[in-house]
């Protein structure tokens, strides 16, 4: 079809593209911040994809081409009053629908289709809900308020983790009218929810030791080893889970790796919590005075820098910010090399912000002279910005 | 003057421009799209400025009303060496904790775009305005875990009346804030500062057991130098369900009614064009969970000062309020959610663009339609159109971007033609 025409040469050379684009940036199959460093092939990693189309009404347009997207209506032929009504009310409907349902389908759609994260963090999630189940409840009977604030932070953590599972879980859903790019930027969200909670976690530690230094009485008794060695080793199970993603710097090479990294903190500095509780009270026993406050402070200190990194890129994702992974003298370069062109008169504006960590959006415009073949200047622009690793693009093209 | 352009091929030539201050590319000049951008034209910059500033000095006197209530109740907490005071203060601290991040917020999204940050930094709104809702979520979690430890704490000292008094005072602190949050001063009309003066002078006239007392007296009381403020919402289509409050003018404890007419007003905000900025929104949403769950600690405090039997009360009724105040969040968390998730806002009708789009004479099909929006207000739009091989792209490209900016006044349009 002729509109594919223009742009055809986007659908072989994926791959190769790719390998350009990342080895010219610096990033080589052994960089250790990659989550899956021994692992010699690209191939996990998301191709440039572009809106899988759901034009029901057409079968006979292939379903991957580039100029085709499911926001596509072909004139007039297919398109009657309830058609637009469906259309606007499924898209209201399953907007609204989408939250309640998904959930409740996800769950039990998980242990059966799930991929291993998925399946791992359902396991943990029940592991922490039992657990913190049987400590409220023994909490409660024996009147222990330690056991029930334990009880309580981890509940907290097990719904910020529930709401990662259903973001995995809802992600995987195609783009529709309303979401028209997908719903990917989920798993950023859940990503910097659980960011935030950490760094709320921190706070909230730094207050503790606060409290614990002025009024100088030892809140943890010794019950409360008991309960925070079984956190731990509830924890540690969770990071062997997810050792992949055990690092403070990661490159982000699509959605799912922000989602599993928020994750694989949460449950290290959980640990890292009910470790520095272990070491408190054991220095506490050898009478080191003010054992609760150095340790409150060392873990509060301890999480805030863990989490700081994976709080600055998803908030990076979440602002529309420039795509870290292609540098301003990238963007210059193509700049410059579109000026250089005979019929262009200058670049108006040239903006990208990534959707998830591997799909970068931009529009760009530009002023041209009157009369010139405008498909040749498209085709070198969208060529240009493609190698560069952006996949949907828009372009305007201003006589003047 | 464009002839620099016509030299030799090959050669590369920087252009520099000034640029006109608030532009957001990287060099570029002041056009995009032939028309000015509604992102940072002369005119919405100093529309958003008036804005903020309006904001921001809302905000600032809550702040710093907050603080002055901390202080006090930190003083009398340690001179009565009361735990409950001292925990009523915190819960201020983390009002004024949430404040200062929406003042943050809307401070820095006033900031010029530079070249990594080519939208601007209007984002920063929605990001605080989350922060400020996940906040209030983990306060909620918070009192009920004070619940479950007062129920824990057998020892009887837990003493209903402390708790109702400290209770009641928090709950006037955060009336007088919600209503000062609430009321749309900002917009021109000055009486902002003599309001909040107003308000500070008859701040602690009465402890009322139900709500609609002291709302009421605070609307009499002052009446003098508060007649301006209540002639204003009649012109507010936002404040009409507020003559409604005035109506109420039984004093039996209808909380429910009372909580519909301040509901209102939130949801009231993202829908109409001069809305109240979203992280006042948040901040109004935040003093008012603030109330209902005072109101919640006052009626366990009462029924357990009357009865001390029944600790049970308590933490049942921190329970309901808990979920009412989780319920007057889940609005706004969709409307951030839909932002932050880049989705087709709730006022534009895509489908019924597409088709204005296609009735056009030499529209051939619309593809990759995008409307997201940056914050609540501001919409961009990016689409190809693929049009009639011999018809005139620069015509074609201008009847677009009418048609867009005239129907659904889109800030922002992208628009690539293909034949």
């Amino acid at each position: 079809m002729e509109k594919s025409d223009s742009f055809k040469y986007y659908y072989p050379s994926e791959k190769e593209s790719q390998n350009s684009w990342n080895t010219g940036f610096g990033l080589s199959v052994s960089d250790r911040r990659l989550a899956f460093s021994r692992q010699a092939s690209f191939d996990q990693a998301r191709e440039p994809h572009t809106p899988v189309s759901i034009n029901l009404n057409d079968p006979a347009k292939p379903l991957l081409a580039r100029s085709v997207s499911n926001i596509d209506i072909p004139t007039g032929l297919f398109y009657s009053l309830d058609e637009s009504n469906k259309y606007s009310g499924e898209g209201n409907g399953s907007a609204q629908k989408f939250s309640f349902m998904l959930f409740v389908f996800s769950i039990l759609r998980i242990m059966r289709s799930g991929n291993r994260y998925m399946k791992r963090l359902f396991v943990m999630i029940s592991l922490n809900v039992a657990y913190s189940t049987t400590e409220l409840v023994i909490g409660l009977f024996t009147g222990r308020v330690g056991l029930v604030s334990d009880a309580f932070h981890l509940t907290f953590g097990c719904g910020l983790l529930t709401f990662s599972l259903f973001a995995m879980a809802a992600s995987r859903k195609q783009p529709d009218r309303v979401y028209t790019y997908g719903y990917k930027r989920l798993e950023a969200l859940s990503a910097f929810t659980n960011a935030l909670f950490l760094l709320f976690m921190s706070f909230s530690l730094a207050v503790e030791g606060l409290h614990a230094f002025i009024q100088d009485e030892s809140e943890h008794k010794h019950y409360l080893i008991v309960s925070a060695v079984t956190n731990l080793l509830v924890n540690l199970i969770g990071v062997w889970f997810f050792r992949n993603y055990a690092r403070i710097n990661l490159v982000y090479r699509n959605a799912e790796d922000m989602n599993y990294h928020s994750v694989c903190l949460h449950v290290l500095a959980d640990s890292i919590r009910s470790a520095g509780l272990i070491l408190a009270s054991w220095l506490l026993s050898l009478g080191v005075q003010n054992a609760e406050v150095l340790c409150l402070g060392l873990v509060s200190v301890a999480v805030f820098m863990l989490v700081m990194p994976l709080f600055k890129a998803t908030g990076g994702i979440l602002l529309q910010m420039a795509p870290p992974r292609i540098p301003t003298s990238a963007l210059s370069k193509c700049w410059r090399q579109i000026n250089a062109r005979e019929d262009v008169l200058e670049i108006a504006q040239a903006r990208f912000w990534e959707f998830v960590p591997g799909h970068v959006v931009g529009s760009v415009s530009i002023q041209v002279k009157k009369g010139m073949d405008d498909r040749t200047t498209l085709q070198f622009v969208h060529g240009l910005y493609h190698d560069l690793g952006v996949q949907n693009l828009t372009v305007q093209t201003d006589d003047v | 003057m464009m002839d620099e352009h016509n030299s030799q091929p090959g050669q590369i030539i920087e252009i520099s421009i000034d640029v006109p201050t608030g532009e957001t590319s990287t060099g570029g000049s002041k056009f995009c799209g032939e028309a000015p951008c509604g992102l940072s034209d002369a005119g919405s910059k100093s529309k958003d400025a008036r804005e903020r500033s309006a904001s921001i000095r809302k905000l600032l006197i809550a702040v710093v009303l907050c603080v002055v209530f901390m202080s006090v109740e930190v003083v009398g907490g340690i001179k009565a060496n009361s735990l409950a005071i001292l925990t009523d203060a915190a819960h201020l601290l983390s009002d004024v904790a949430s404040f200062a991040i929406s003042l943050f917020a809307i401070w820095a999204s006033g900031w010029e775009a530079t070249p990594r940050q080519s939208y601007g930094f209007f984002r920063l709104e929605i990001l605080g305005a989350l922060v400020s809702m996940q906040l209030i979520w983990l306060l909620a979690g918070v009192l009920v875990y004070e619940a479950i430890v007062r129920l824990i704490h057998e020892t009887g000292e837990v003493n209903g009346f402390l708790m109702f008094i400290v209770a009641s005072f928090g709950l006037v602190v955060n009336i007088i804030m919600a209503v000062l949050l609430g009321h749309d001063h900002g917009h021109g009309h000055g009486h902002g500062h003599e309001h909040g003066h107003g308000h500070d002078e008859n701040g602690h006239h009465s402890h009322g057991m139900t709500i609609s007392t002291p709302h009421h007296h605070h609307h009499e009381h002052p009446e003098d130098d508060h007649c301006h403020g209540h002639e204003d919402p009649a012109d507010h289509h936002s404040h009409g369900d507020h003559a409604d409050h005035h109506d109420h003018e039984d004093h039996a404890h209808h909380h429910d009614d009372h909580v519909e007419p301040l509901l209102d007003k939130p949801t009231n905000g993202p829908k109409q064009k001069k809305g109240k900025n979203i992280n006042v929104q948040g901040a109004y949403l935040h003093v008012l969970g603030d109330s209902i769950q005072s109101i919640g600690v006052m009626i366990g405090g009462a029924i357990i000062w009357y009865k001390p039997e029944w600790k049970i009360v308590d933490l049942i009724c921190t329970l309901i309020f808990s979920v009412i105040v989780l319920g007057t969040t889940i609005r706004m968390l969709r409307s951030i959610l839909e932002v932050l998730m880049e989705s087709t806002p709730r006022e534009i009708d895509a489908t019924k663009l597409e088709k204005g789009l296609l009735e056009m004479k030499e529209v051939v099909a619309v593809h990759e339609l995008h409307i997201w929006a940056i914050t609540v207000g501001k919409i961009l739009l990016a689409c190809h159109v693929k049009i009639m091989p011999e018809a005139n792209a620069d015509l074609v490209l201008d009847n677009v971007l009418n048609y867009i900016k005239r129907e659904y006044n889109i800030s922002h349009i992208t628009i690539q033609i293909e034949r």
